[in-house]
């Protein structure tokens, strides 16, 4: 059956800049907020926004990603009318499909979408924390009859020279794109979030391959060429929070704004669920001595200590006289009696050990997945 | 007939007026158990965990809606794929009952002969526990014989009056069973039988087809119970954690139990996971205003104000300023500024107004009905609770 739209999820990037946290994970695959991980937002931003077909390509680290993904079952995407399939490099007759950039990963796919057959394609990335309906972008671009659609965000006019910005006319038609602009014209920034009409950029990419096969990123090369060939590309004004956690400073800032109830991204929204993997865990464990302020806590943990301002992921456990502050502790990690922990990301199943001291000063500190500091004893 | 192949039957249909209005729209199996299970999720892991592929479940009409709604598709069990399957049966009261067709043991005899099983698992409804049943298996295979029953010794205080107590030999062979109204005061514990059983299902197929010639109507538990003192039973000890739950002061001291970190361990942080539903939620929020200790809390909770001893359950708002203590708090319910909650029960979906208090005993815990809103102090003494207040406090 012809499908209307068909997503994309661009989780193939290293994230280098995260550091430790993406030593052996993909970025999409994080954890965040407690109990969720990265590519949760944009995957449940699809099933909200009625969109059932999701295509994820993946590159880098896959197998925490593709446990996670399973077969779309978490997302009710293994469904009669939905699907998620999850895209990998592969050898094939002419060579090795491995993806150099985000166009380049389409065009490796595109038996796969053909097979779909959509009308529009919706390019995502996993990497991006935020809610957005799909369908509302979708209605523009038909409206404005658009070839190409481009999200974007309004950010501070200091720090637009770090995104892509388009210059718009009144009616948000797109007439020039700079990539990280010296001196940025204004301060639309593209979200990296596209629709494209797919039977022309088949074409496009067909066509331009052949040409001179240049034609390896959305943002560096196709999007300038749709403009300069004079197709119909639009801005899409999204307005609410966005964020990208690129980096160490950013997933920790995204995660302490996370705590907030008052939050945007209102995440206790019925109607706007963000879903991610079923786990099984006993409810949360608060003993006697434990001291919880302004803060997360999930299923499974136990908590003996002081937790200040923090958010303390599924199944970890943080014992007694240990005082957390300001930080995110991930899934399983162990913080032992008396340490401290404070301005930092304690990796998953990592142990900060008894009286050990875990600071971020400037920096944020990382624990890196399993990595063990000290030693906790464990009497249970 | 594949060897040691093994069905589950699970039975819930025996009512216990003991534990209204909890009961009132729910069986005994769906009642909530520390904020994220329901009683019927640790007999399904149980069997789930024994590689038993096919489970039938046994529950009193009308009570539809709060099974379908747990169970589903049997996804969180696994319990929804191509081998393995679930099965439900809705019981009729003998007023209902068509005498034309007696449903009840056809589809029962059907099920275990379709199950093509070597061995039919039994499980009732009112106790929790953390079994291996695969142990329990290969004990029955080793002595051969056409039961085992699973037993537990537990003080007499934890004892209902209508539970079976089995008088065991040395060498581990029921000789006889008394019901616990009429057993021996003196013993400080004693063996009672967890109501699990195992059998040849051949052998069950047979007794129910006996029974099945009879006028009334018995139970496939009173078939099982009637077998025990006939046949030769082996018993097997239980020697984890258990809750006998039969009214609303053992529900209550059954859920409070799980504050002891070392039942809780026991029970849920074991080994053996217990299976529960999916119910996605968000972290739980504490606030700066908030005091929480001694404390279980489910996922999805916003709490502002001060919790002690207590069990809060998914997405319970505690505002600022009210204080819960030794209560168990079940999903949805909101407790506004300033309220008091203390030795309560408040089913699902309930609202205590602002500076409301709720206040019962240890002995005697107040019950909140699902989806009432107090609006006035509803203080209980000591003694019987006043029936129309719990009843008719709800809009």
């Amino acid at each position: 059956m012809k499908k209307e739209v068909l997503a994309m999820i661009l989780a193939g990037g290293k994230g280098s800049r995260l550091g430790k946290l993406t030593q052996n994970i993909a970025k999409p695959a994080v954890p965040f907020g407690g109990r969720y991980r990265i590519i949760d937002f944009t995957l449940s931003n699809c099933i909200n926004s009625n969109i059932s077909n999701v295509g994820v390509v993946t590159q880098y680290e896959p197998l925490v990603l593709n446990s996670h993904l399973g077969n779309g079952d978490s997302w009710g995407l293994d469904g009669i009318n939905s699907d998620l399939t999850v895209l990998q490099p592969f050898s094939a007759n002419d060579g090795s499909k491995w993806f150099e950039g985000t166009a380049h990963a389409i065009f490796q796919n595109m038996d796969y979408i053909d097979r779909m057959d959509p009308e529009y394609v919706l390019i995502l990335s996993g990497d991006h924390i935020y809610t957005m309906d799909y369908e509302k972008m979708l209605e523009e671009h038909k409206e404005k009859k658009a070839s190409l659609t481009v999200s974007v965000i309004e950010v501070p006019m200091d720090e637009a020279s770090r995104f892509g910005i388009m210059n718009t006319d009144k009616n948000n038609r797109v007439i020039e794109f700079e990539e990280k602009p010296e001196n940025p014209k204004n301060n639309l920034a593209s979200m990296g979030i596209y629709i494209f009409n797919w039977a022309y950029l088949r074409e496009f990419m067909l066509t331009t391959h052949q040409k001179d096969g240049e034609m390896l990123d959305f943002g560096k090369h196709v999007i300038p060429s749709y403009i300069n060939s004079g197709e119909r590309v639009y801005a899409y004004r999204f307005a609410g929070y966005w964020k990208d956690v690129g980096t160490v400073e950013s997933l920790w800032q995204a995660n302490m704004e996370f705590i907030d109830p008052e939050n945007e991204l209102n995440i206790r929204d019925r109607n706007w669920r963000i879903t991610t993997r079923h786990r099984v865990s006993p409810p949360q464990f608060l003993t006697e001595t434990a001291q919880v302020d302004e803060s997360l806590v999930s299923s499974g943990c136990y908590v003996s200590g002081n937790v200040n301002h923090s958010i303390i992921s599924t199944d970890a456990q943080i014992r007694e006289g240990a005082q957390v502050t300001d930080s995110v502790i991930m899934s399983g990690a162990r913080v032992g009696k008396n340490a401290i922990v404070y301005r930092a990301i304690i990796g998953e199943n990592a142990v900060v050990g008894d009286n050990a001291v875990v600071e971020g000063k400037e920096e944020v500190a990382v624990v890196g997945n399993s990595e063990v500091i000290g030693v906790c004893n464990d009497e249970d | 007939m594949k060897t040691n192949k093994t069905c589950a039957i699970i039975a819930d249909i025996k009512k216990m007026d003991t534990l209204l209005p909890l009961t009132n729209r729910r069986p005994v199996s769906l009642l909530p158990f520390d904020g994220i299970y329901r009683m019927i999720d640790f007999n399904l892991s149980n069997v789930i965990d024994a590689d038993i592929h096919s489970i039938y479940m046994i529950f009193n009409q009308g009570m539809t809606q709060s099974v379908i709604d747990h169970i589903n598709g049997g996804k969180e069990w696994n319990l929804n794929s191509l081998p393995n399957r679930y099965f439900m049966h809705f019981f009729q009261g003998l007023k209902e009952r068509n005498p034309e067709e007696d449903h009840y043991y056809d589809s029962v005899i059907e099920y275990i002969q379709k199950s093509d099983s070597e061995f039919t698992v039994f499980m009732g409804n009112k106790m929790l526990c953390n079994l291996d049943l695969s142990q329990v298996r290969n004990v029955h295979k080793m002595h051969r014989e056409d039961i085992t029953v699973v037993y537990k010794k537990m003080p007499q205080e934890k004892i209902a009056p209508e539970d079976i107590i089995l008088d065991i030999s040395d060498n581990g062979k029921v000789k006889g069973i008394t019901s616990a109204q009429n057993a021996i005061v003196e013993n400080e514990v004693d063996n009672l039988f967890m109501n699990i059983c195992i059998v040849k299902s051949d052998w069950l197929i047979q007794e129910l087809t006996k029974w099945r010639q009879n006028e009334d109507i018995a139970t496939i538990e009173d078939v099982l119970k009637d077998a025990i003192k006939t046949k030769t039973t082996w018993a097997f000890e239980y020697t984890g954690y258990l809750s006998n739950i039969f009214d609303i002061k053992s529900y209550y001291d059954a859920n409070m139990e799980m504050l002891d970190s070392s039942k809780f361990l026991s029970l849920l942080h074991s080994s053996k996971k217990i299976y529960m539903k999916n119910i996605n939620e968000v972290p739980t929020y504490y606030a700066k205003t908030s005091r929480v200790n001694g404390s279980q809390v489910a996922a999805g909770c916003l709490v502002y104000g001060n919790v002690e001893h207590s069990l809060l359950s998914t997405g319970t708002i505690v505002k600022e300023n009210a204080t819960i203590s030794d209560s168990i708090v079940m999903a949805k319910s909101t407790i506004k500024k300033d309220a008091v909650v203390k030795y309560a029960i408040l089913d699902k979906n309930v609202v205590i107004e602002e500076g409301v208090s709720v206040i019962g005993t240890p002995e005697n815990p107040i019950v909140i009905k699902k989806n009432a809103h107090i609006v006035e102090d509803m203080i209980q003494m000591e003694e019987q609770v006043d029936e129309s207040l719990i009843l008719h406090s709800g809009v």
